[in-house]
């Protein structure tokens, strides 16, 4: 008799299949884009793009939990800490580009053809709805009972980092010897 | 043609991958920082896989619930990251790692 007894099957259904390929690609380009990008305005974008798809990855392989939290909590807490660093320092400046401008184009192809694919793999599989129902008490209940003592240790470390954060923040500014000060808003973004 | 461990962990690695060449290669505070989340949650995913197709599927959420102890310790560590790299900016109007060399 096996030790272990036999592990789950991969997932073969056919769209859902392209569709995680799919998903997996844009995630390391859209990864690999935000790192490589000089514009940090758009490394922030292409970063919030990878956790997004990340969020449809999880959607597919993880409880509805952990897609609602990656997509609504770390995916948004993220891009809004990112977007208020920028306009805390060098400001949110308006793109030189036009809407015709090729990067917009492929950018729209691009996220086309995957809402394509999504529609293809919601018309065809019952994915996300038997996802969804196979797994979802699993986290909520392993959180609430086996994790409980870490997730209490979570909330301290995030209100800790909220508070150390905000202070740091609001703290006056000491002059500086090497000519620095308060931040104005404006200069160049690196 | 399916998805199951090997192709989540070839994409865990790749991403892990990206995360360790922009904390490497990269001089800004923010891209570094975006390295390390991709990090993260290049764990998490792997965390995530083991749970759903290896052995992580003997207990029920686990592998979840260490991909959200990851993700949260990830927004914590962002935010005090970004504080940091705000004070660099606020110090030097910049936000090479590097400045104080110049």
């Amino acid at each position: 008799m096996p030790l272990i007894g036999a592990l789950p099957q991969p997932i073969t259904s056919a769209p859902l299949v392209i569709l995680l390929y799919v998903v997996l690609t844009l995630m390391i380009v859209s990864a690999l884009t935000s790192v490589l990008v000089r514009d940090t305005l758009w490394a922030i974008g292409a970063f919030s793009s990878s956790m997004v798809l990340i969020a449809v990855l999880y959607l597919t392989i993880a409880p509805f939990l952990l897609f609602a939290v990656q997509l609504l909590v770390f995916t948004t807490v993220s891009a809004a800490l990112l977007i208020g660093l920028l306009r805390r320092t060098t400001g949110l400046g308006r793109s030189t580009q036009g809407p015709l401008h090729r990067d917009w184009i492929i950018g729209a192809a691009v996220v086309a053809a995957l809402l394509a694919l999504l529609v293809v793999v919601l018309a065809t599989t019952s994915w996300p709805i038997g996802l969804i129902g196979n797994a979802g008490p699993g986290v909520g209940e392993a959180l609430g009972t086996k994790y409980v003592v870490g997730l209490a240790v979570l909330v301290v470390i995030l209100a800790s980092a909220a508070l150390g954060s905000g202070l740091m923040l609001a703290a006056p500014t000491l002059p500086s010897l090497r000519g620095g000060g308060p931040i104005r808003g404006s200069g160049p973004r690196r | 043609m399916n998805v199951g461990l090997n192709q989540l962990l070839v994409a865990s690695a790749a991403l892990f991958a990206v995360g360790a060449f922009a904390l490497v290669a990269r001089r800004s505070a923010i891209v570094m920082l975006l390295g390390t989340q991709f990090m993260f949650a290049a764990g998490a995913i792997a965390f995530v896989a083991f749970g759903t197709f290896g052995l992580g599927t003997r207990t029920l959420g686990a592998g979840a619930a260490v991909a959200l102890f990851a993700g949260a310790t990830a927004v914590a560590e962002l935010a005090v990251g970004l504080t940091m790299a705000a004070l660099i900016y606020r110090e030097h109007r910049s936000f090479a790692v590097d400045a104080d060399r110049e």
